[in-house]
Parts: C-alpha cells; structure tokens; sequence
C-alpha cells in the first residue's frame, strides 16, 4: 500500500505523549493521533536524580497502553526518544532496561541539541515556506519546560544556536518559589529573562535584522488555534501577537480557558511563554511570527519518513549544521580559507578509502566539523591547543549533533595535536565504547595526514588527488610551490595513519609548469 | 447592551417554574393523551399506564432526593425560590390531583369503553359469578399459591421487609378461637406471575379478566390457616431509591454499584399507596411500621400500580382499538450495493428513528465487526435494549481480533443491573470495557470504527441523539448522523483518548464536549444571536430538548429574548422557563409534542445572521446535562441535510393535534385548530418516510431495468 503506520513517543519533563502517523510519499506525514498522559518525572529527576517506583510504574502502565494502541493500528515501527528528564536521571541505564523489559518499548535517550534539531527538523518539514522565510533574518524560538533554544538564520543558513535556561516549567517554579502577587509577574519576569537574553543579543544579534520568528510552543499555537491547517496559517503579525498577549493579560484564568479551549492549568504556562515571545519580538525588532504548532514526536516521525526515503525536505540539514560549525570557527578566529582546505584535504582522502575505514556519510559529516574546528584552541592559548579545543567542542553546542557524536568531535581535534590515548587510557573519564574510539582514531588519522599536508598554512595542497593503491595512498599535488617543508614533516604524522590502517601516505607531486 | 437591560434581573425566581413542578405538568400532559377520545382504546390504556410508571419513578428519585434535602436541612431555594420543604408541600398537592385524574380516567372513561368493546374488568372478588369463582379458585390453587410467601407478624417475628414497587396484600388476622388482639399479616403478589387474570368466557361473548390481588384476597383465608381474617387490602410502597455512591471511595465502582442496588431495596419508604376503604387499624400498622406520614398516603380509588395496562394493552384479539404499528422504513441512502462504508463515503447520511429504521446502526457495528480492514471499534453505551444486537456484535468484533473499547455507563439510572451483565459479557469476549469516569456519568452517544483502506486510515463516525438501543429505537423519536469527515474523526479519536483517562486534545475541531466546553458553546451561540439582534440583523433560535432547566441557558434567552431574537422552543417534558413575561420573554414561544413516539431528538438550529447553523446532541439544557456528564454537540454542515432537518422542524412547529402550547399563565393547551387543518407531525414523518422508501425503490429499479434501446 505504500502507508507506513509510525509510533513516535515522546517521554518529557512533563508529558508523556504519542503521535500515530502514517507515512507515504504520497500523503507524506498525516497526523493519525495524539494520546497524551500527564506526568511529571521532570520534577523528581530534577530534584533527586532518580525516579521513584510509582513513576516507574505509572509510566511503564501508560507506555503498555501504547503498546496496545499501537497494535490497533497495526503501527510498523516505533521510535521513542527521552529528553532532559531522563537524561538526568542517575540509574537511566536501569530504568530503561526495566522499561524495556516490562513494556516491550525501546527508549532512547536524546541530547539536547539532538532534540532541538529533531525540532528543528519538523518545522523545515513544513515546506517551502520554511526555506522561503530563512532568507531574511529569522530566529527559531524553541521554547521548552526546562529550557529555551534560540536559533538564528540568515541569507538560508544557521548561524547559531543557543540554549537558554528559561523553560517555561523553570521560570515557573522560580515565580512560584518567589510568592509573588500576580500584579508582580509581568516585572520580575521580565528581570529573570533579560539577563540571559542580554548576552545573547551582545553576542549574536548585534547588526543583524531578524525578520521573523517562528516559534516552537504548545500552549501558543494551541490557543491560536495554529498548526492545524496550512502552514501560512499560522503565520501572524507581531501587532497582532501584542494585542494577543494584552488580551491574555486582562482576563482571568478561567476566563482565558473558556475563551481559548485550553485547560485552566496550561493558562500559566502559556502567559509564561507569550512573556518570552514577546521579550525577543522586543528584542530582534521582527515583525512576523510563525507558529506551526510542532511537537517532538513530529520530528521524530520526519527523521522516521527521511531514514525510510519516503519522504524528504529540500532543505539541506548537513549545511546547517556545517553554516553553523563554520559560525563558531569564525567566532575563535579560525582562518575561514585554512579550514576549508582541511576539510577539502581529510575529504579527498576519506573518500579514496572508503573500504579501508568502513566509515560513513555521518563519520564524514563529523571529520568536516573537526577540520573546520581543528584550530580553535588558538583563540585560549597558543600551547596547549589541543585541550583547549577539545574543551571549545565540548562546551559548544552543535545543533543536530548527538553528545556521542560531538565527544568524537572533540577528540579527533584533541589528537589531532596531542599524542593519542589508546582505548584503556581514553575511556578512563568519559563513556567511550569501542565503536566510538575506533572512529576516533581513524579520524584522528585522517585528520593528522591532513593538518600535515597543509603545514605552512598556504594551502599548497588545494588540488589533490589521493589514490589508493596496495599497501600506498599516493597523494598527488598538483601545485606551482615548493612542497619541502610538508615532505620533510610529514613521516612522523604519517606514521600513526600507518598504526591505524596499515597504508602509508606518500607524497607526489605534479608540477604544473 | 442597553443600560435597562443592564440592569434586568434575568434570574429572578419569579420568571422560573419548579422543575418538579413543570414535571408534573408534562406527566398531565401525557394523561390527556390517555384522556383524548380521538386516539384508539387501548392507546389511551397506555398512555395511562405510562403516567403511572413515570409517577413511581419520579417519586423514587425526584421525591426522595427532596426528602434527603430536608432531612438534613437543606433549605436552599430552588431557581423558582422554592425551598425542598415548599417543594414537597406543593408537590404533595399535585400529585394527589394527578392520581386522582388517573383513577377517574381509569374508572370513568376507560373501564365503561372497554366494556362497551367487549372486555369486561371484575373490579372485585365479590362480583364474580358462581362459575367464575369456582375457576378462579383452581386458578389460585394450581398457579398462584405454590409461589406465595405469606408472613404474619408477632413477637417473635418481626416486620418482614415490603420491597420497593412491589403489590402487597395486607390483612389483620385473629388466631382462631382465641379473643387476642389482632395481628398483622401480609403476602407479596408475586410478580412472576402475570397480573391480569383471563376468565373463559364463551366465543365471541364480552372476555373477561380479573387482577391477580383480587384472585388472592379472595382467597386468602387458605393461607393463614389457623387465623381468622378480619379484613385484606392491597398496599403498596415507593422507596428512595437514588444511589448514593462514594465513588471515590469505592475501590471497585462495579461492585460498588451491585452492592448499592441490593441496598435499594431497603432504602426509606416515601409513599404509601393503600386501597381508598382499607381498614383504619390496618392502616395504621403499616403506617407506623414503614414510619411513613398522612401527606404521603395515597388512598386509591382503583387497583393499585396501574403499570398493569401495559400488559392488557398487549391482550391479543383488540388489534382494531389499537394503532396500526408502524414499519420503520428504510433508509434510501443505504439501498444498494456495497458495505456501509463505501456508502458513508458517498456523503454524510441522516438517520431520523423510529420514521427510518435503526438497522443501519446496528449494521455499520455488525460490517464493522466482519470486515477485515477494520481495525478497531470505539463506543460508549448508556442503555441498551437486553439481547442487544449492537452487543454481540462487539464481542464479534473483538472475537475477530479488532480492537474494541466500549465505555459502559454503570451508573445509567434503573439500568444498572442490566448494563453490569453485559459489561462483564463484553469483558469475557476480549474487549476493552471502561466502566464510567469517576463523578461523571457517560450519556455522549457516539460510535468510532478505524478502518485501513488503500491510501490510509479511514476512520467512521456514528454520533446520535438517542441511546445505542434497537428497542427503544422503534419507540423514541432520534436523529443520527454516519459521516466520515476527517475532522469529526480527529474530534471522535480524542474524545476516546479523554474517555480511556488521557489529556484533552489541543483543540477540538468540530464537537463541543460537556463537561468541558459544552455550555459555553451554547451561552456563545444564544449571545450570536442577541448581539445579532441588537445589531438590526436577523436572529432567530429554533431549540429542540426533551428539557429546559439550565439556569444560565434560560437567562441568556431571556437577553436574548428582550433584544428582540425569535426563540421557539420544542420541549417535551421539564420546562423551568416561563413565557410572556412582560419585557422579558415575549419573544419565547414554548410547545410540546407529546405523541404515539416518545419525543427525544435534540435539534438546535441558530440563525446567525443569514448563515444558519443546525447542531445536534445527546444534552438536554440541563445543568446535569451540561456540567455533571458527558455529553456531546455535534454540527450538522452539509446543506441538504440540514434542509431536511429544517423541515423536520418546521413540521413540529406546525403540529397542531400533538402539540402543547405553554401559555403565560404557565399552563399547557392545546393548539386551537378552529379554521386550521389538523396536522400532526408524527403521523406526517411516517408517511414521508413511506413515500421516500418507495421513491428510492421505485427509482432503483427503473434505474436497474432501462435497456438500451437503439446504438447512436
């Protein structure tokens, strides 16, 4: 029939919910159902790091439900992601094995930038006008229970993304905690936000005109009825968002959830999340807002439709998360020229080995990000740029990379510079599996005959052509320079991508006269 | 909003009836149907009937849950500023008259007809004939005696139990030879066996019956052998029989509610019906014994529980003074080939019970069931009919694998007992039963089926005014509607997530839930119409229930009435809301249709300014209704349905045989057909619906059989 029946399930701080789809290419994504169960395991796992047996066994009755409401739509497959509040849970490991075992249902636990992007990913799914609205200065507010990620756009790429700690759960319990009168809210809110969003606009939004905003928010969309019809919809001016807001502001709570049809519990929250909307619209100037009313379980059921080629965006991911990488290089004064010629130089010889490493497009993806950051440390300190990047790496958020991913990351730019920590030593302090640092070294490899390629910074190595060939990978340069410096050098960089792959690099060049 | 009206006081009690008091009146009204010499004997039997089992089961709950009132000293005013202590005090005055119209309806009118047709009632023992005695005494013998359980009262056997509704016989008795005092004895009359006694009677002569407390009086003396009787009368008594349950509480609310109806039997006794001559001193031990008081003595001039013409309206052999029953017709939409499904898709279909039949209800659950795309049945049941085809059909279903959650309303008044058997029947076929929400009673009508077809989930929605019930549905006059629209199903999936204890959905698309959301929709949409009004645009309400009491609903109609909005509305029974007050309701013009066919459709139609909205659902405007239950609104949008349902209206409003109309002096009249043709709408509905049978059929076949004549 060419319909496939998803399960996204969607294990928050809060809710736990699952979305029924159908998936073809024909229909593409079509929301079937949406079943959500209210629990709060955010606020246990906050405060204790672990979940109490009666969550436990609230969420592994609920989860067995799904199951059944799975099997009455003959769902094919499944997928159900964790977010902050499993994340932070000490025992997650044992807790999901449980669950597992007593519902049958795999859980798995994304970071939070794997989250943002799934997010992020479901808005691109909307269509064109997603790609149509990037081009003018755009930020995507993606508002959460224990945190806010602000992305921004412009000319179609990402700039950055940052993750702010104003939740709408947060700032509520912060409010809460402070036994204020109602009158007070609007003000102390306003001093609790402004803090945090001042960097961010020191930072990254000086000299730039944001347009648009579009907005990542359940209670909003759910009160402004959007999302449900035509993307353009959902799409309304920032006059009419204020007058919104005001309204919200007059009424009463039980006044607001007969008018808008929400639950009178949600009127908080949602009066939290308009306060904030309303704070960047202040902030960026923009004069459009654009609030499609996604969820996670819709990222998920996109990133299910992409893996499964039924569906796909002509929205290019893999450059957003390369526009981003190269935003942070820029931000430590990495040379713009020098990380593409890397980048160029660890590519060509990926691509010429592919049966040596057994790596992948994602592995690709990750040298790219590690060339394009191999130097950042340099902005710190000049000895020592090894650790000082991998720290850089660590504490960046790469928007779409998963915490693993990033760790790899890291570590191929750490050793790029450092003399490399064979598995023993390197899995001492993080949790390194074995996948994961055999693909650290293989990149670290690469990587290293690269940076020793383009030893005297002047990208002599452009043009080149790697061939591989017996026990040899004949690196031709086709370049007018003296190559003296690189030949000399490299024998000693060369040797640990002997270690690795058992091939030595050896240099030729071809002259162009 | 002018400053007058600003300043109008729309809840003032003096512009509101009782609603216990308005249930009177519509209990009258269908005793005039029983009074009316235009409609066939034995209709009118039945309708009297009819007046007598409302009456007990308005005193079972209505009644007593005023007398709990007063008990502990509740004395809140009512919407019409009646305390529960004036309440009763007026009720006890009308329904007396009530009972008293009942009785010389029964004796003055109906008896003396039944005679002059050739059915003779032998009002007492006495009156029989030697020959008749002597049969009536085998009769005793052989049938009813075996079964009878005669109790006497002394020291060392206390006052038996005298069960709710149950026919008594009640007798002071005197050990034989001895000078004692007198004792009290009683015997139950059996209620296995039939109540009215056929004597033979010789072919074609006047038939002749008896009741069955006057064939054991007659012989009761066989049953207290060693007494003497000093004298025999039939009692009767009501209980409180409203069920208190601690649902919180309760751990398990299905065993919690068999617990409870065991216990009603034992609830206080709140009326006592007694034999208008029954011996003082007999009276007395009763009285004293189920500690009952004068005002709630019923002294009956005739048999008592006159439920029992139901049964003689049954008797074979008086077809001709009965009503032709009516054939519900079929439905045109589903002639044809093809499953229901693929004629759903062809458009939404309307369904107008009892005129067309139910079938294609009970066949869209039984195709369900079969058909093998079919992935799941959701349902919610309030009362069903015993035997319930709509029953096994889901335990088919879920016998064939599908899906089926069925949430079973434990707490549907009198039916209880009933819907636990099959809940538990549902439960062993494999479906997924939910037993009521917790402080909420389930009375929404509505049936999913979740079907994968080629391009996707499909999914069917049945929704309805009446219950889920093939019964009733001959009887009760209720719309449905079978549509496949995506947005009804999104709104059908999410009211069942709600139903199985999920969140709310984000929004709604076209439903309009109670408790939820319902009553503001309503109070939203009589506003619409007053501010159209005010704003010199047409407006206009046209409002069908089986009830009006909701005090916030009726003041919005009072606004809107006074900003100049035409409001009609068709209520069949409780009316709370007084027409023609000066100012205030002028513009309300209230009637009721009380018929052959129960009245139970819900139709609420809105002007709207030139775009007329029609709504349809399971609520009355009742405050249980909108806030204590779950309930279901559901819009009417394609034109041609909405057409006929404007006609199905406008023929109510024309009725002028079955309609009652409410006067400002708050009482109920006939429509005056001086100059007018009679037109009664119940009898109109049934000939269009045989007319659009034959059409359809007619039309079908010429369809079928044209041959093609001659090749262009």
């Amino acid at each position: 029939m060419g319909v496939k029946t998803f399960a996204a399930i969607d294990v928050g701080s809060y809710e736990l919910s699952m979305k029924i789809f159908e998936v073809s290419q024909r229909k593409k994504i079509r929301e079937i159902d949406h079943i959500r169960h209210r629990i709060e395991l955010g606020t246990e796992t906050y405060n204790t790091g672990k979940l109490s047996n009666e969550k436990v066994d609230e969420l592994c009755r609920v989860l067995t439900e799904f199951q059944e409401i799975m099997k009455g739509y003959q769902v094919t497959a499944c997928k159900a992601y964790g977010t902050s509040a499993i994340r932070e849970m000490k025992n997650r490991m044992i807790i999901l094995e449980q669950i597992k075992l007593r519902t049958g249902i795999h859980v798995d636990v994304i970071s939070n930038s794997e989250q943002r992007f799934l997010d992020y990913k479901s808005i691109a799914s909307k269509g064109a006008f997603f790609d149509e609205m990037i081009v003018r200065g755009t930020a995507i507010v993606d508002i959460g229970g224990g945190s806010i990620q602000v992305s921004l756009f412009d000319k179609g790429s990402l700039v950055t993304t940052q993750n702010l700690k104003l939740g709408i759960l947060r700032l509520r319990e912060k409010l809460v905690s402070l036994q204020l009168k109602p009158t007070h809210y609007d003000e102390i809110l306003e001093e609790l936000v402004a803090g945090q969003m001042e960097v961010l606009e020191k930072l990254y939004l000086k000299g730039k005109k944001i347009e648009n905003i579009i907005v990542v928010d359940e209670y909003i969309s759910n009160a402004l009825g959007t999302g449900k019809g035509d993307a353009k919809e959902s799409y309304i001016e920032a006059v009419d968002f204020e007058g919104f807001r005001k309204g919200i502001r007059s009424k009463s709570p039980s006044e607001m959830a007969r008018e808008y049809h929400i639950a009178e519990e949600s009127i908080f929250l949602l009066y939290i999340s308009t306060m904030l909307v309303q704070h960047i619209l202040k902030l960026t100037e923009a004069g459009h807002l654009w609030i499609p009313g996604v969820t996670l379980c819709d990222g998920i059921a996109y990133e299910y439709a992409e893996q499964n080629r039924l569906y796909s965006s002509d929205h290019d991911f893999e450059k957003d998360i390369i526009d981003c990488t190269q935003n942070i290089s820029k931000r430590y004064m990495g040379s713009k020229k020098r990380g593409e010629t890397l980048e160029k130089i660890a590519t060509t010889i990926f691509d010429s080995m592919k049966k040596v490493h057994g790596l992948g497009k994602r592995e690709r993806l990750l040298l790219r990000l590690a060339a394009l950051l191999h130097d950042c440390g340099k902005y710190i300190t000049l000895n020592g740029v090894g650790m000082a990047s991998y720290e850089i790496v660590m504490a960046t958020e790469i928007i779409g990379l998963s915490h693993t991913e990033r760790e790899i990351v890291a570590n191929v730019v750490k050793y790029n510079y450092l003399d490399f920590d064979y598995y023993q030593e390197m899995n001492k302090g993080a949790v390194i599996d074995r996948q994961t640092y055999l693909c650290i070294a293989k990149l670290t490899a690469i990587l290293r005959v690269a940076t020793g390629l383009d030893r005297s910074h002047k990208e002599k190595f452009k043009d080149i052509v790697a061939v591989h060939r017996g026990d040899e990978l004949i690196l031709t340069v086709n370049t007018p320079y003296d190559i003296t410096l690189e030949k000399g050098l490299f024998t000693p960089r060369a040797a640990f991508f002997e270690e690795i792959f058992s091939i030595t690099p050896v240099i030729k060049q071809k002259r162009i006269m | 909003m002018s400053e007058s009206d600003k300043n109008k006081d729309y809840r003032n009690p003096r512009y509101y009836t009782n609603r216990e008091l308005s249930w009177v009146l519509f209990n009258t009204r269908v005793l005039n149907e029983a009074r009316d010499k235009n409609i066939p004997l034995f209709e009118r039997l039945k309708f009297l009937s009819i007046t007598a089992s409302n009456l007990d089961e308005f005193f079972m709950v209505r009644v007593a849950s005023l007398k709990d009132m007063v008990a502990v000293n509740y004395d809140k005013p009512d919407i019409a500023g009646l305390t529960p202590q004036e309440q009763l005090k007026e009720l006890g005055r009308v329904t007396h008259e009530l009972v008293s119209l009942q009785y010389s309806t029964y004796t003055r009118s109906l008896l003396p007809m039944l005679e002059k047709n050739g059915l003779h009632v032998i009002q007492a023992h006495e009156d029989l004939t030697e020959e008749e005695s002597r049969y009536v005494d085998r009769f005793f013998m052989d049938n009813v005696y075996p079964v009878l359980t005669p109790m006497a009262v002394d020291s060392s056997r206390p006052f038996p139990l005298i069960r709710n509704k149950s026919l008594n016989i009640g007798a002071l008795v005197k050990k034989k030879g001895e000078k004692k005092e007198l004792e009290f004895a009683t015997v139950q009359v059996p209620s296995v066996l039939p109540r009215i006694v056929e004597i033979p009677a010789e072919a074609g002569k006047t038939r002749k019956v008896i009741l069955l407390e006057e064939v054991i009086e007659k012989n009761i003396e066989k049953l207290f052998l060693n007494y003497d009787i000093v004298c025999a009368h039939p009692f009767r008594i009501m209980r409180n029989a409203d069920l208190s349950i601690e649902e919180d509480e309760a751990e398990d609310l299905l065993k919690e509610i068999e617990r409870q109806l065991k216990k009603r039997q034992w609830g206080q006794a709140i009326r006592l019906e007694a034999e208008a001559g029954i011996d003082s001193r007999l009276l007395e031990i009763i009285e004293k014994e189920l500690n009952i008081g004068e005002e709630d003595i019923y002294r009956i001039p005739g048999p008592l529980d006159l439920t029992f013409l139901m049964k003689m309206y049954g008797m074979e052999g008086f077809d001709h003074l009965k009503k032709k029953p009516f054939a519900p017709q079929p439905v045109p939409a589903m002639e044809g080939e093809g499953s229901i499904f693929d004629k759903i898709r062809k458009g939404d279909i309307l369904l107008f019970h009892p005129y067309e039949t139910f079938t294609p209800v009970v066949d869209f659950i039984r195709q369900a069931a079969r058909d093998p795309q079919v992935l799941a049945i959701k349902q919610t049941l309030y009362r069903v009919s015993g035997n319930s085809p709509i029953i096994a059909a889901l335990a088919q279903a879920a016998e064939n694998g599908k899906q089926v959650s069925v949430l079973v309303e434990l707490k549907a008044r009198f039916d209880e007992e009933n819907n636990i058997v099959w809940a538990k029947m549902l439960e062993k076929a494999g479906c997924h039963v939910i037993y009521g929400l917790v402080g909420l009673k389930t009375h929404s009508k509505i049936t999913l089926v979740v079907r994968r077809e080629e391009d996707g989930i499909a999914r069917y929605v049945h929704l309805g005014t009446g219950n889920y019930n093939d019964a009733t549905a001959k009887l009760y006059t209720d719309m449905g509607l079978l549509t496949c629209s995506e947005a009804i199903g999104e709104d059908a999936t999410a009211v069942f997530n709600m139903l199985s204890g999920y969140s709310e959905p984000l929004s709604w698309n076209k439903l309009s839930i109670a408790p939820l959301w319902l009553k503001d929709k309503f109070l939203y949409l009589i506003g619409r119409e007053t501010e159209n009004a005010q704003n010199g645009k047409k407006a206009r309400i046209i409002a069908k229930m089986n009830a009006l009491c909701d005090q916030d609903i009726i003041a919005a109609l009072y606004r809107a009435s006074t900003a100049g909005v035409k409001i009609d509305l068709i209520v069949r029974g409780i009316c709370c809301l007084r027409v023609g007050i000066p100012g205030v309701s002028e513009n309300i013009r209230v009637r009721s249709i009380v018929g052959n066919f129960l009245e139970h459709s819900r139709i609420f139609y809105f002007e709207n300014a030139g775009l007329p909205e029609i709504y349809m659902g399971s609520a009355d405007w009742m405050p249980r209704n909108l806030e204590r239950r779950v309930e279901i609104l559901f819009p009417v949008e394609k034109e041609e349905l909405k057409a006929r349902i404007m006609h199905i209206l406008n023929c109510q409003l024309k009725d002028n045989v079955k309609a009652n109309i409410l006067t400002k002096d708050n009482v109920y009249e006939k429509v005056d057909k001086r100059g007018k043709k009679a037109y009664d709408s119940q009898e109109a509905f049934c000939l269009e619906a045989i007319q659009t049978a034959k059409e359809k059929k007619d039309d079908y076949h010429k369809r079928v059989f044209i041959p093609e004549t001659h090749i262009v």
